[in-house]
């Protein structure tokens, strides 16, 4: 077995471990949990759509509100990972720079919160 | 002094014009008037300093256009020649002015005349002061204008509108000549200063240039173009048609415009310019022809018209035909000699016309006159002197001139110089016929008037006869007296150099037989007794005689049927062809695809434009789209090039 | 590196992004009846960026490794785009008041575009190129859509976004194939790689990436035919809104448009000259036909803004530097005219509602003389009557055609003027020459009238300053071609 693919063995041995636990998991729930479906249980849930369903229909704005206030700062945090390895090449500037970026969302975040878009009613 | 007499009409016609209708017609007719009567008496200062003395002199005013090798000045050249023709524009126009005051008592738009007429004055001294073709040109144009103007002056009569029009639209086609010749003037020459261009004549006397494969002789076809100008100027045979017409203008404007000054422009241009045309003999043998041929002709139309003013016109046209073919002969002296004696016999017969004119309450028609001399003594005695000197009878003043012009034709020796000469006397013949019909018509005999117009007629205010006295002086003495100096021994010590002779015929012409001389007056009385026996013995002889030759007395009655020929030759398919660019060409071609069908394909291009605004996202996505993919291929396409 | 002479350099634009936050901080705290106290604040940030930007010093610097540049050029650019945006505003807070758009986020909105515009007229780089208009177009599409419960705000707002997005795409893919084929986004480096490469011509990707962002660009400053969107966003825009994008943005898109064609892709000046040339003379042909049959006035002014745009291109498309001077000169020009001619549009009001129907002007010259007389000013103006100011706007920008040889292009420039001529002399005729209809109301307003009385006079008097205007855009004209 060439030096390539045995980079990637512990990778292997992450997916197989992963595989498994989750197989257990369902297993077990299937097994051990109670089983009383009824139509309530079977309907859609928490966001308000007929999972199989025409597409077009009208549903609460503020879905979307809250999807893409998530959006921003899921994708902040995307960001700080890189930023968080290479701190040590990048420097003082660098941290200054992220400081920086934070305060912009910072000042967006408690705009966001004031208007009042972070409650639901 | 040059430039005030030059310049006093033109005060006079800018004040007169711009303000002379709110200050009153009495305020006009001064500033007019007086402006010119100074001027006319300047002019008689002049021509004593410049003929006499010889004085003569440039005065430059300005540098008027200046173009790369083309410049022309403003210059007021003073010579002999323009001093006489300065001397005869202002005497005229200064007696018709004051005869104005009179004749135009009863007219609503006073100012307007005075102002025109003022204004014609200065264009015709413009003209004859000129220095360069241009400056001449300018002139040439002006007093066409003021004739337009004043031959349409009362704007109100169709007629007169219909005369203005011919007489311009005529004198357009010998202007375009004029104008060609100007241009080959400057082709020739490079220059259209008249000291320059008559320098240069000698040297350039043989060259010739190639005009559609053939050699045309240059000077030849220059001088010819510019006889053209000459002859729409002047009335002359074929160009002719505007002059009885523009009759329709009021009478004092016939008298200096129509028979003194403007019709005489011609002749004066060819006697200034001839330096060039000495040396263009072709040249003047078509101008003796067509001169002697003027003559005849238009004294046959005169002895069957009926309207007053037009005989006169008719008989106008005759002399300036003398006046032709005498410069065509290089009788220059002589032609200039006949246009000042004419000036004074001819505005004095015009006058004299208007006079009865006036006097009969605007009757025209001779068939309705007769028996006013005891009515209008002066008026007739004063016609009876002018038409004594147009007849050319011994002493008066168109003896000496008409004699010296005919002599000076037979004295040439050439073919067409007699042609001339013999058209001439029948002319002479013909002149005193007409001339003493119109004074047995209109004065003599038993009335043809109605009562009621027969008692109101009058004789004029003084106002009007006072001018008519002036006139007649010079139509009995300015023969005699100029003779000498025009014609005579003083000849050449008074032209100076403002003429060129290379043969003088002048001298020749001392030297004919007895019997040419003789043979004009001859001629005259002969004339005057036919019409005596026509008019006042047998008045029914005339309408026999025009039954027994009906072809021919309807043909001379209708003027030779040019007016008719014209009409068929280019009047009708000039209106046709007018009618069908206006409604096929302008109409449907230029304003079709012109303002209009520019203007409807913007609507429609606007309209096109607007419906590509679909409102639709998908089609604007899509022009974008197909945008890039355009831009791109193009860029591509010219990459790979 | 040196953070403190980056700062330095960017000190106009960090002042106006810091104060952006503030305010909206101060906003959101104090609530929508601190709106006009806002805006104000707003307006006085744009005049002290302006001051900022005037003293700041002449010379082309760069900063942030080379992804920021400052050069006279830029400058005139962002003192034109401070202006116009200043004087919108102005014009916005009245109308703002009366008609019901309260919001405290309209100045601030105002004002991050108006960052976003010193941005891209000062973008070095193709990635700051980009982030200038990103920020610049999202600050719009909010404010074209700000009226909510106004169906055609509504329309304008999401027309606007949706091709844009399509447009920002465009643009991002023709610098990624540019990147790709050429090696780095940076302006300098992208022009010296361009300087060096073989006569032949450029990779085949870098002309495809060129064409691409010619047409992200063509979009922003709405060139035929990328230009479908400015008419519905025009007229469906709050009319202030009109007013500000027909101003500011056209400003520095144009600018940066111009920076981006001479700056890094000046060496294939013979390739991209074709398309601009075609742009230009689409556009004018364009804005002169199709504005004839308009209603709304705000609708004719979309395409009269297509039209100008078509004209300014024709500076652009000489490439040379009497070209770029007559473009920042016909953008100075531009600037008064639209504005006032907002300004009048602003005050067409009717018992207190809008009227937008050219038809509503007849006869204004006896209801209202000092307008019209000032609405024929700019009318005459932008159809390039002399002396007014849009004859020389005009006339620059033709003397670059003609020096760089255009005729044609200076020839349909020309015949495109006349038929424009048709629809401003047409609001003229209406004015002065028709039955008058019930007067407008009035008074006006003093921001309004200011306005007008103050751009109406620059424009019919414009021959005063033309020597300075036309010196400093020389200057700026020049800094393009110094590099």
């Amino acid at each position: 077995m060439n030096q390539l693919l045995l980079e990637y063995l512990p990778i292997l041995i992450f997916l197989g471990l992963a595989i498994g636990l989750s197989a257990v998991m369902v297993t077990a729930s299937f097994i051990v949990g109670p089983n009383n479906p009824d139509v309530e249980k079977n309907s859609s849930y928490e966001c308000g759509f007929e999972p199989f369903d025409d597409a077009r229909m009208k549903f609460d704005v503020r879905f979307y509100l809250v999807a893409i206030l998530f959006i921003i700062f899921d994708l902040e945090v995307a960001f700080l990972f890189p930023w968080a390895i290479s701190l040590g090449d990048i420097g003082v500037f660098g941290f200054w720079s992220m400081v920086v970026f934070l305060g912009i969302l910072t000042v967006g975040f408690v705009y966001e919160w004031r208007k009042g878009a972070l409650e639901w009613e | 002094m040059f430039t005030a007499t030059i310049f006093l009409p033109l005060i006079g016609a800018i004040i007169a014009g711009f303000v002379g209708s709110r200050l009153g017609n009495r305020f006009a007719q001064l500033v007019t008037v007086l402006p010119m009567l100074a001027s006319a008496i300047l002019a008689c200062v002049i021509l004593y300093t410049v003929g006499f003395e010889g004085q003569g002199e440039t005065v430059h005013l300005f540098t008027w256009i200046d173009v790369g090798t083309l410049e022309i000045s403003w210059a007021l050249r003073f010579d002999t020649l323009t001093a006489v023709m300065v001397f005869v524009v202002t005497v005229v126009s200064a007696m018709v002015h004051v005869y104005s005051i009179g004749y135009m008592s009863h007219d609503p738009h006073i100012p307007r005349f005075m102002a025109y007429l003022s204004l014609f004055t200065f264009f015709m001294l413009a003209l004859v002061t000129a220095d360069n073709f241009v400056q001449m040109f300018f002139g040439w144009e002006g007093v066409g204008l003021c004739s337009y103007l004043l031959i349409g002056f009362w704007f109100e009569k169709p007629t007169a509108n219909a005369a203005a029009i011919k007489a311009f639209v005529v004198n357009r086609v010998g202007d375009f000549g004029f104008l060609l010749g100007i241009l080959g003037v400057f082709f020739a020459f490079g220059s259209l200063d008249f000291d320059t261009v008559f320098a240069a004549v000698p040297g350039v006397a043989d060259q010739s240039f190639n005009f559609l494969g053939a050699d045309v002789h240059m000077l030849t076809t220059v001088c010819l173009l510019l006889f053209i100008g000459a002859m729409g100027k002047s009335a002359q045979i074929g160009l002719h048609t505007w002059l009885p017409d523009a009759m329709e203008g009021p009478t004092p404007v016939s008298a200096l415009i129509h028979a003194a000054t403007m019709v005489t422009a011609g002749v004066f241009m060819v006697v200034r310019l001839s330096p060039m045309f000495e040396f263009a003999p072709v040249a003047l043998t078509v101008i003796v022809f067509v001169g002697g041929t003027t003559a005849f002709f238009a004294a046959t139309i005169g002895l069957t018209q009926w309207d007053i003013k037009r005989v006169i016109a008719y008989s106008t046209c005759s002399q300036l035909g003398y006046m032709f073919f005498a410069v065509g002969v290089g009788a220059y002296p002589a032609a200039i000699f006949h246009l000042m004696t004419h000036a004074f016999f001819k505005a004095l017969l015009f006058l004299g016309s208007g006079s009865v004119i006036h006097g009969m309450h605007d009757e025209q028609d001779m068939r309705r006159m007769g028996g006013l001399f005891p009515k209008m003594k002066v008026t007739g005695t004063l016609m009876w002197i002018g038409s004594l000197a147009l007849a050319g009878v011994p002493v008066l003043a168109g003896f000496w001139s008409k004699d010296i012009i005919l002599e000076s034709a037979f004295a040439a020796h050439t073919g067409m110089g007699l042609y001339a000469f013999w058209a001439g006397i029948a002319a002479a013949l013909m002149t005193a016929f007409y001339s003493w019909r119109l004074l047995f018509l209109t004065f003599h005999g038993k009335t043809r008037a109605d009562n009621h117009t027969f008692e109101g007629v009058h004789e004029s205010p003084p106002i009007m006869i006072a001018p008519l006295l002036v006139l007649a002086l010079g139509a009995i003495f300015s023969g005699y007296l100029a003779k000498e100096f025009f014609v005579g021994d003083g000849m050449e010590a008074f032209w100076g150099t403002s003429i060129l002779m290379l043969h003088n015929v002048i001298e020749d012409a001392h030297h004919a037989p007895k019997w040419v001389a003789q043979l004009p007056t001859v001629m005259a009385a002969i004339g005057i007794a036919g019409a005596w026996l026509m008019y006042m013995l047998r008045p029914s002889w005339p309408g026999k005689l025009a039954a027994l030759i009906r072809p021919v007395y309807q043909f001379v009655f209708s003027k030779w049927y040019f007016d008719e020929l014209y009409d068929m030759m280019f009047i009708r398919p000039s209106f046709y062809l007018g009618r069908g660019l206006w409604k096929s060409g302008d109409g449907a071609v230029i304003d079709g695809v012109g303002p209009d069908g520019i203007a409807a394909a913007t609507r429609d291009i606007a309209g096109r434009a607007g419906r590509m605004q679909s409102g639709y996202l998908y089609h604007y996505a899509f022009a974008m789209l197909i945008g890039i993919v355009l831009f791109a291929s193009w860029f591509l396409f010219g990459f790979f090039q | 590196m040196n953070l403190a002479a980056d700062i330095s350099i960017a000190w106009p634009e960090i002042f106006v992004a810091v104060t952006a936050m503030l305010l909206l901080i101060f906003g959101v705290f104090q609530g929508n009846q601190s709106a006009r106290l806002i805006s104000w604040l707003t307006v006085g940030v744009m005049f002290i960026a302006a001051v900022l930007v005037l003293s700041s010093h002449s010379g082309r610097t760069v900063a942030f490794n080379d992804l920021f540049v400052v050069d006279a050029f830029a400058n005139f650019a962002k003192v034109l785009l401070l202006l116009g945006a200043a004087l919108t505003l102005i014009l916005a807070m009245p109308f703002n008041a009366r008609e019901g758009i309260p919001q405290f986020e309209f100045p601030v909105l105002v004002l991050f575009a108006v960052l976003g515009m010193m941005m891209m007229v000062s973008a070095n780089d193709l990635i700051s190129l980009y982030l200038g208009i990103e920020l610049q177009s999202l600050s719009l599409y909010v404010l074209a859509a700000i009226r909510r419960d106004a169906l055609r705000s509504a329309e304008a707002g999401l027309k606007y976004f949706v091709l844009g997005a399509l447009s920002s795409g465009i643009l991002l893919y023709g610098m990624s194939l540019v990147y790709g084929f050429a090696g780095s986004t940076g302006f300098d480096n992208l022009a010296a790689v361009f300087a060096a490469g073989d006569h032949d011509g450029a990779p085949i990707g870098v002309i495809v990436g060129l064409v691409f962002i010619i047409a992200g660009l063509a979009f922003k400053v709405s060139a035929v035919p990328f230009h479908m969107w400015t008419p519905d966003v025009y007229e469906g825009a709050p009319t202030p809104i009109t007013a500000f994008f027909a101003v500011a943005p056209k400003i520095a898109a144009m600018a940066l448009f111009v920076r981006v064609m001479l700056e890094p892709f000046g060496d294939l000046f013979e390739q991209w000259q074709q398309v601009i040339w075609f742009i230009s003379l689409a556009s004018m042909t364009l804005g002169a036909f199709a504005a004839i049959n308009q209603t709304n006035i705000k609708r004719l002014m979309a395409y009269s803004s297509i039209g100008h745009m078509g004209f300014v291109l024709v500076g652009l498309a000489a490439g040379n530097e009497t070209g770029a001077q007559g473009v920042l000169l016909y953008l100075t020009v531009y600037l008064f005219m639209n504005v006032g001619t907002f300004a009048c549009i602003l005050a067409m009001r009717r018992q207190g509602r809008m009227v937008e129907d050219i038809d509503q002007l007849a006869g204004l010259s006896r209801t209202s003389p000092k307008m019209a007389l000032a609405l024929a000013i700019f009318m005459f103006s932008m159809a390039g009557i002399p002396p007014l100011a849009g004859f020389f706007g005009k006339y620059y920008v033709f003397l670059a055609a003609i020096q760089a040889e255009l005729y044609t292009l200076a020839v349909v420039g020309l015949l495109a003027s006349v038929v424009s001529a048709f629809y401003y002399l047409r609001i003229v005729k209406l004015m002065y020459f028709d039955e008058p209809l019930d007067a407008f109301d009035q008074p006006v307003g003093k921001e309004i009238s200011t306005i007008v009385i103050g751009t109406s006079a620059v424009t019919a008097l414009f021959i005063l300053v033309l020597w300075p205007v036309l010196g400093s855009a020389a200057i700026a004209a020049a800094t393009l071609f110094a590099v």
